[in-house]
């Protein structure tokens, strides 16, 4: 009966550490990412419009300011960077800087706490350049041209 | 005393009373609103922690010193982005950075968007039995003093930032030098 509770145990213990691997991997995983980098404060907020060339120099602006930056997907899900190829600081970032409003594939790993997609970059796969262009329908967003 | 002067007393002494009275009863938020969709006037307590450091292990002394993503991490463990400060264009990381590993009160609006909760940080108290909280002005003070030869042009920091500059030369203000924007 001893040795019956012993195995019972040890298959209960397995399972939770195998499950509790489980979760740790869906949390971290790699995955490629492609979309715009946008600046996070403007997006999140919906203060403005807050896309493409129209948008494009708040979003310098608000890189250099400090304010996180971010890559917004098709989808419309949003992935903030808080690392670039071997670079961890993440405050006014010149790589980042460089690349606002770009189009771009990223290659990274992604961790997902408390409602936010953070996104670790190894590799910026694929940069088209600044490809959306919005200037045309809403001018120069904020203070116009 | 009339009955109509007695109203007219009593009235007055309403109207003056209650703001106190409200002051009494409700919190005092020192946050103002910014017309956001999502926005929620919010008062939170943490400690101030590097996000780098708390979501991937990859951690600094001092929070990188300013050169990195702070988050307020709260009681329950839950991380909130300090995303934003109350200047124009700024991050809150020149405020937060001396505090790090610190417990702060902060108020301040929460951007509660489903994709991805931000918090635009607009006061803080260290001591949290201080009657106020400190508005954040760090960025702008640290901007001036890193670039004395730069600020004093006007009060727009953006304007005159020399990586800015550099960068907006080299694109144009539309991110392409073949983008030219039109005549106003």
């Amino acid at each position: 009966m001893k040795q019956f509770k012993k195995r019972h145990l040890l298959a209960a213990t397995t399972f939770a550490m195998i499950g509790m691997a489980g979760v740790a991997q869906a949390q971290n995983a790699r995955v490629q990412v492609t979309g715009e980098i946008i600046d996070t404060f403007c997006s999140v907020s919906e203060i403005m419009f807050s896309a493409g060339s129209a948008h494009y120099q708040c979003a310098v602006w608000c890189a250099v300011g400090g304010i996180p930056v971010s890559i917004k997907a098709k989808d419309g899900q949003i992935y903030m960077i808080l690392r670039i190829d071997e670079d961890e600081s993440n405050v006014a970032n010149p790589k980042l800087v460089k690349i606002q409003a770009h189009e771009v594939s990223v290659d990274g790993e992604l961790i997902k706490r408390d409602g936010v997609n953070y996104l670790l970059v190894t590799k910026v796969a694929n940069d088209k350049g600044l490809v959306s262009l919005t200037h045309d329908e809403h001018g120069i967003v904020p203070f116009g041209n | 005393m009339t009955r109509t002067h007695s109203k007219t007393c009593t009235q007055s002494i309403l109207a003056l009373a209650t703001p106190f009275l409200l002051a009494a009863v409700l919190p005092l938020h020192a946050a103002e609103s910014v017309g956001a969709k999502y926005e929620k006037i919010t008062e939170i307590e943490g400690t101030v922690v590097d996000l780098l450091c708390e979501v991937a292990k990859k951690c600094l002394p001092n929070c990188g010193e300013g050169k990195r993503q702070l988050a307020i991490k709260m009681s329950d463990g839950k991380l909130l982005v300090a995303a934003k400060n109350p200047e124009l264009f700024a991050g809150a990381v020149a405020d937060l950075a001396p505090l790090c590993g610190k417990v702060i009160k902060a108020d301040g609006i929460l951007f509660e968007n489903p994709k991805m909760p931000i918090y635009m940080v607009q006061g803080i108290k260290t001591d949290p039995k201080a009657a106020e909280y400190t508005p954040l002005e760090g960025f702008t003070k640290a901007w001036t003093a890193r670039n004395k030869a730069a600020a004093g042009a006007s009060d727009e920091w953006f304007r005159n930032d020399p990586v800015v500059k550099a960068q907006i030369d080299a694109t144009g203000p539309l991110g392409r030098p073949d983008l030219k924007p039109k005549a106003p």
